[in-house]
C-alpha cells in the first residue's frame, strides 16, 4: 500500500473538503431564499453542534450519540435564532440584518468559547471510522471517504426532498412571495422556521464532518482559531453559495465542489500557480460577484422580494 | 428648436416593445400632458427621458444636442427634472435636510473643504441654507421643516417633493402622477400651481396625470399613449373625444372626467 | 385639524399612520442650539480626564481606545453616512501600520511624514474597493469586503517588504522637533488630539455637499441619481476617506504596539476585529462622528473591567452580541440615540430623566467596581 499518490489523495480531500462547503453553502441558500437574510452566523451555529458534542463525548455519550446530540443543538440554535431575532427585524435595511448576523455570530462563537473553557485547543473524539482504507493502492482516511460519501448524499437527498415534497413546495412559495403564501393559508413563521432549521442541521453536519476528525485517527482538535473560521469555512460557503447566486440551490452544491476542488488541486499545478491556494477563493469569489451570477438564476421580482 | 425631442424611441422588455418609436416635443414654456391606461409605456418614457433606462434605438435632444449617453445625473446639470410615481424622498433626514440635498448642483465644495471648515465651505453652507430657506416659505413647508418625511401627510410629501425638485432650478419637468393620492381640493390647486411655476420659472413641464381635470386644466397639449405607442396629439379637447384614446381606456376604470 | 389616515407598507406588513395636517407643537425647531454643544465638548473634555488616576496604565488604556475611536470613525464615514457595508476597516488599518512601520523602521522617515505616507498608502485599495461598490449592492459588497480582507492577509501581509519579515517592523515613539513623546502620558496626548481632529473633522463632512450625498445615497440611491448626484463617485469618496482615515488609525496603531507584526492583519485576526470595528460603531451610534468615540470606549472599558477574570471574558462577548442585537432590534441609532432620547427626557420631564441617568451610571460605575474588585 503506498501511501499517498497526491493525485488520488487531492481528489477525494477535494472532495470531502467541496462537499463540506456544499453543505454549508445549501444551508446558506435555503436561509437566504426563505428568509431573506445572509447568515453570517451560520459556521457559529454549526459550531454549537460542535462544541455540544465535545461537551456529550466529555461526560462519557458514545460519539455517535454524541453527534446525534450536536445535530440537535444545531437545529435549536437555528431556529432559536430566527424566532427570537431575525423574525423580528423585517425587511428592513440589508446593513441592520447583516450587523445582526454578525453580533450573533459573535454571540455564538463567545458561548462555544465560554463552554470549551480557555485551552488553547480542545480534543475531540471522532465519530467516524478513522482508520486507513485502500483506494486503488492509496491509502485514505476512512473518515475522508466517510465524509465526501455521506455529504453527498446527503446533499443530494436535501435537493430531492426540496423538490418534490409538500414542505419543500411550501418553502419555495414562502421564498417567491411572502405575502401571496400567506394569503394561501402557508404559515410563513413556521416555514421559515423549518428553513432556519434545516439550513442549521446542514451546517451543523457539515462542521461535524470536518472537526472531530481534521487529525486522523487522533480525531480533532478545536483550536482557537476553529472559532473564527472565516477563510477555512464561512468565505468558500459564500462562494459556493454565489456560484448559485445565492438562490439555486443545485448550483450551490456544484459551487461547493469548485470551490473544494480548486483549493486542492491547485497543490499539483506548477510552481507559480499553486501559490495561489490561498487567494483561490478570493479570487473566485470577485470573479461571481462582478458577474452578478444571481442574474441568471432568479427572476428581478424574486430578487427585489428578498431585499 | 424644441426644447426636448424625441425621435423613434423604442425599448423592448422581453419581446414586448414597451416603447414603439415614441417621437415627442415639448416646446419652451409649454405645459405639455401624457396619458394613457396603465403600462402604455408613460412611466418608462420618462425613464429613458431621465436616463435611468438605455433605449433600444431613437434619440433624445434636449435643446438641440443629443442626450441619450448621459447619465441620470448629468441629465440633471443639463436641466432635466423629473418626479417618481411613488413618492422618493429621503426618509431618514428631515424636511429641511431633504431640500439641503436638492442643492447639490449648485453648490461645488469637495470633502476636504468640509472637514477643514475652509471659507469655500462656510459660503457653500450659506448659500444653500438661504436657498432652502427661502423654498421653505414659498412652498408653505417651514412648519415642517424638522419633521421627517414619514411623519407627513401625503399630500405634504407631494408637495416635498415638487419642492425638491424645482430646487434643481430645470429647464424642463418631469412630473409623474402628481395628482395621484391626493386630496381633492389639493389637486384642484396643483393646476394653476404648476401655471404658476412655468410662468415664474419659465421652465416646460412635461406631466403624466390619470386625472383627466388636472390634465385638461393645465396642458396646452397633449399626447396620447398606449402599447407604446403614440395614438393622438393635440389640444386637450381633440385628444380627449379622440376615438382611438377613447377605446384605449374602454374597460378600464379610471377617475371620472371633472 | 385633520387627520389623513395613509396606509404605507413598512417592509413587509402594511401598518396605518395616522398623520396630522398641523405640525407637532412641540417639536424643536432650528439647528442645535449651542448649548448642547457646549455640553458635548465639557463632556469630551471631562472623558479625556478619567485615565489621569490611573497613571502609565490609564494612559494606556486611554491611547487603545482613542486609536479605536479613530478606526470607528473610518466606519462611519463608509457604512454610517454612506451606508456601504464595508467589513474590512482594520484591514485598511493594516496597510496604514505597515506602511508607517515600513517607512519608519525600514527608511527611517519621522513620523510626520510616515502619517500622511500612512494615509496616502490606503489610497490604492480603497479606488478598488471603492469601484467594486458602485457595482455590488448592499450584502455583496459585504461579501466582497470580507473576502478581499481574507485575501489581503494571505497576500500582501505576507510579503517581506511590506511586512519586514516575520518579526515584522520596530517603530519607535515619535520625536517631533523638541517634543519626545515617547512617555505614555505624553503619547496618550498625541493620540487625543489627533482624534478630536478627526472626530471635528467628520461631524464637519455631515453638514456638507459631499456628506448630504452620502447620506442620500444610503437613504434612497434613485431619488440621490434624480437630484443630481453622481452616485459612483460619491461611494468612491465615501471609501477613499474611509481608507485614509483607517490608514490614520494604523498608523497611530503602530506607534501603540511599536512591535507590528504581520500576524495582527492576517486571518482570523483582522476579520474579527473588523467585524468588532463594525459592532462597536453600530452600538454606539453609526451614523454620527461621536458614535464611534463611544463606541470605542464602551468597548475598552468592558474589556478592561473583565480583563482580570477569564471566566467573564467570553461572557464579554455573549453580553456584547447580546447588546448589539438589542440595539439592532430596538434603537439602531445606538448609544447615541439612545442619549438623546435621554437628553430629550430630561427636557420635558427632569426629574424621571436625571433619575433614570443616575440609574445607568450607578448599576455600571457599581458593576464594574464590583466586578473588579473581585478578580
Amino acid at each position: 500500500m503506498i501511501y499517498a499518490a497526491p493525485v488520488t489523495e487531492v481528489t477525494i480531500f477535494g472532495l470531502s473538503s467541496g462537499a463540506v462547503f456544499a453543505l454549508l453553502a445549501l444551508g446558506l441558500v435555503l436561509i437566504y431564499r426563505t428568509t431573506g437574510v445572509l447568515n453570517f452566523a451560520h459556521w457559529a451555529i454549526g459550531l454549537m453542534a460542535v462544541v455540544t458534542y465535545a461537551m456529550m463525548t466529555a461526560i462519557g455519550v458514545p460519539p455517535q450519540l454524541a453527534a446525534l446530540l450536536g445535530l440537535a443543538m444545531g437545529v435549536a440554535s437555528g431556529v432559536l435564532a430566527y424566532r427570537l431575532v431575525f423574525k423580528r427585524v423585517g425587511r428592513g435595511r440589508q446593513v441592520i440584518v447583516i450587523l445582526i448576523a454578525i453580533g450573533l455570530a459573535q454571540f455564538y462563537s463567545s458561548v462555544a468559547q465560554f463552554a470549551l473553557g480557555f485551552e488553547q485547543f480542545t480534543r475531540l473524539e471522532p465519530w467516524l471510522p478513522t482508520g486507513d482504507v485502500d483506494v486503488g493502492g492509496v491509502a485514505i482516511r476512512a473518515s475522508e471517504i466517510a465524509t465526501a460519501v455521506s455529504a453527498i448524499g446527503i446533499a443530494f437527498g436535501f435537493l430531492v426532498w426540496f423538490k418534490l415534497s409538500r414542505t419543500g413546495r411550501a418553502l419555495r412559495a414562502v421564498a417567491q412571495n411572502r405575502e401571496a403564501a400567506m394569503l394561501a393559508g402557508i404559515d410563513d413563521v413556521k416555514y421559515s422556521s423549518i428553513a432556519w432549521g434545516i439550513g442549521s442541521a446542514l451546517a451543523a453536519l457539515a462542521l461535524l464532518l470536518v472537526l472531530p476528525h481534521s487529525a486522523g485517527t487522533q480525531g480533532g482538535i478545536i483550536t482557537t482559531f476553529d472559532l473564527t473560521p472565516f477563510g477555512t469555512l464561512l468565505i468558500p460557503a459564500f462562494g459556493a453559495a454565489l456560484v448559485g447566486g445565492l438562490v439555486h440551490l443545485p448550483m450551490a452544491l456544484v459551487g461547493g465542489f469548485v470551490f473544494g476542488l480548486a483549493r486542492e488541486l491547485l497543490i499539483l499545478a506548477p510552481k507559480p500557480w499553486s501559490d495561489l491556494r490561498a487567494s483561490v477563493a478570493a479570487i473566485l469569489i470577485l470573479f461571481l460577484l462582478l458577474l452578478r451570477t444571481e442574474r441568471f438564476f432568479a427572476t428581478r421580482q424574486e430578487l427585489e422580494a428578498l431585499e | 428648436m424644441s426644447l426636448l425631442r424625441t425621435r423613434d424611441v423604442s425599448i423592448h422588455f422581453g419581446g414586448i416593445a414597451a416603447l414603439n418609436e415614441v417621437d415627442i416635443e415639448v416646446e419652451q414654456g409649454e405645459i405639455v400632458g401624457l396619458l394613457g391606461p396603465n403600462g402604455a409605456g408613460k412611466t418608462t418614457l420618462f425613464n429613458v427621458l431621465s436616463g435611468f433606462l438605455k433605449p433600444a434605438w431613437g434619440r433624445i435632444l434636449f435643446q438641440g444636442d443629443e442626450i441619450s449617453h448621459l447619465l441620470p445625473y448629468e441629465r440633471v446639470a443639463a436641466g432635466i427634472g423629473r418626479t417618481f410615481q411613488h413618492v422618493t424622498l429621503f426618509r431618514n433626514l428631515t424636511v429641511y435636510e431633504n431640500l439641503l440635498v436638492a442643492q447639490h448642483r449648485h453648490l461645488s465644495s469637495g470633502s476636504f473643504a468640509a472637514m477643514l471648515r475652509l471659507p469655500g465651505w462656510r459660503r457653500d453652507e450659506r448659500d444653500a441654507k438661504d436657498r432652502v430657506e427661502e423654498i421653505l416659505d414659498v412652498v408653505n413647508l417651514r412648519p415642517w421643516a424638522e419633521a421627517h418625511p414619514t411623519e407627513l401627510s401625503y399630500g405634504t410629501t407631494r408637495f416635498l417633493e415638487l419642492a425638491s425638485v424645482l430646487s434643481l432650478q430645470p429647464k424642463i419637468l418631469l412630473l409623474d402622477e402628481p395628482a395621484s393620492g391626493i386630496q381633492q381640493k389639493e389637486v384642484e390647486a396643483l393646476g394653476p400651481l404648476l401655471k404658476k411655476v412655468r410662468d415664474e420659472r419659465g421652465c416646460s413641464i412635461l406631466l403624466i396625470e390619470h386625472d383627466m381635470s388636472l390634465l385638461l386644466n393645465a396642458s396646452e397639449r397633449i399626447y396620447a399613449l398606449d402599447f407604446g405607442k403614440i395614438i393622438a396629439e393635440g389640444t386637450p379637447n381633440e385628444v380627449v373625444s379622440n376615438d382611438l384614446v377613447l377605446e384605449s381606456y374602454l374597460g378600464r376604470t379610471r377617475r371620472a372626467t371633472a | 385639524m385633520n387627520v389623513d389616515v395613509a396606509i404605507e407598507t413598512k417592509g413587509d406588513s402594511p401598518q396605518i399612520t395616522e398623520t396630522f395636517d398641523t405640525p407637532p407643537a412641540t417639536r424643536a425647531r432650528g439647528r442645535r442650539p449651542t448649548r448642547s454643544q457646549l455640553l458635548g465638548l465639557a463632556s469630551l473634555a471631562i472623558i479625556s480626564l478619567v485615565p489621569v488616576p490611573f497613571g502609565d496604565f490609564g494612559y494606556f488604556i486611554g491611547q487603545y481606545a482613542t486609536i479605536y475611536a479613530i478606526l470607528g470613525l473610518s466606519v462611519v464615514v463608509v457604512t454610517g453616512y454612506a451606508g456601504l457595508i464595508s467589513l474590512m476597516p482594520y484591514s485598511f488599518a493594516g496597510i496604514g501600520a505597515m506602511a508607517t512601520g515600513a517607512a519608519m523602521a525600514s527608511w527611517g522617515w519621522p513620523f510626520w511624514l510616515a502619517l500622511p505616507f500612512a494615509a496616502a498608502a490606503t489610497v490604492p485599495f480603497a479606488l478598488f474597493v471603492g469601484i467594486t461598490s458602485v457595482r455590488l449592492k448592499g450584502l455583496y459588497l459585504a461579501i466582497a469586503t470580507l473576502t478581499i480582507s481574507n485575501a489581503l492577509g494571505e497576500t500582501f501581509f505576507t510579503w517581506a517588504p511590506v511586512t519586514g519579515g516575520d518579526s515584522g517592523h520596530l517603530v519607535g515613539r515619535p520625536v517631533v522637533g523638541p517634543i519626545d513623546f515617547g512617555s505614555d502620558l505624553a503619547f496618550y496626548l498625541l493620540c487625543l488630539g489627533a482624534v478630536f481632529v478627526l472626530l471635528f473633522m467628520v461631524e464637519g463632512l455631515r453638514t456638507s455637499r459631499m456628506g448630504r450625498a452620502m447620506l442620500a445615497v444610503r437613504d434612497n440611491e434613485l431619488e440621490a441619481q434624480a437630484l443630481g448626484i453622481n452616485v459612483a463617485k460619491t461611494k468612491l469618496v465615501a471609501f477613499v476617506l474611509s481608507g485614509m482615515i483607517a490608514g490614520l488609525g494604523g498608523a497611530f496603531l503602530a506607534q501603540l504596539l511599536i512591535s507590528v507584526t504581520p500576524n495582527a492583519f492576517q486571518s482570523p485576526f483582522a476579520e474579527a476585529t473588523s467585524l468588532l470595528l463594525v459592532t462597536l460603531v453600530a452600538i454606539g451610534g453609526m451614523d454620527r462622528a461621536i458614535g464611534a468615540f463611544v463606541g470605542a470606549i464602551a468597548l475598552v472599558v468592558q474589556q478592561q473591567v473583565f480583563n482580570g477574570f477569564e471566566f467573564f471574558f467570553a461572557f464579554v462577548g455573549i453580553y456584547a452580541a447580546v447588546v448589539l442585537i438589542a440595539f439592532l432590534l430596538f434603537r439602531p441609532g445606538g448609544l447615541v440615540q439612545v442619549g438623546k432620547i435621554l437628553a430629550a427626557l430630561v427636557r420635558t420631564r427632569p426629574a424621571l430623566g436625571i433619575s433614570i441617568i443616575a440609574i445607568i451610571l450607578v448599576t455600571n460605575i457599581g458593576g464594574a467596581w464590583l466586578i473588579l474588585s473581585l478578580s
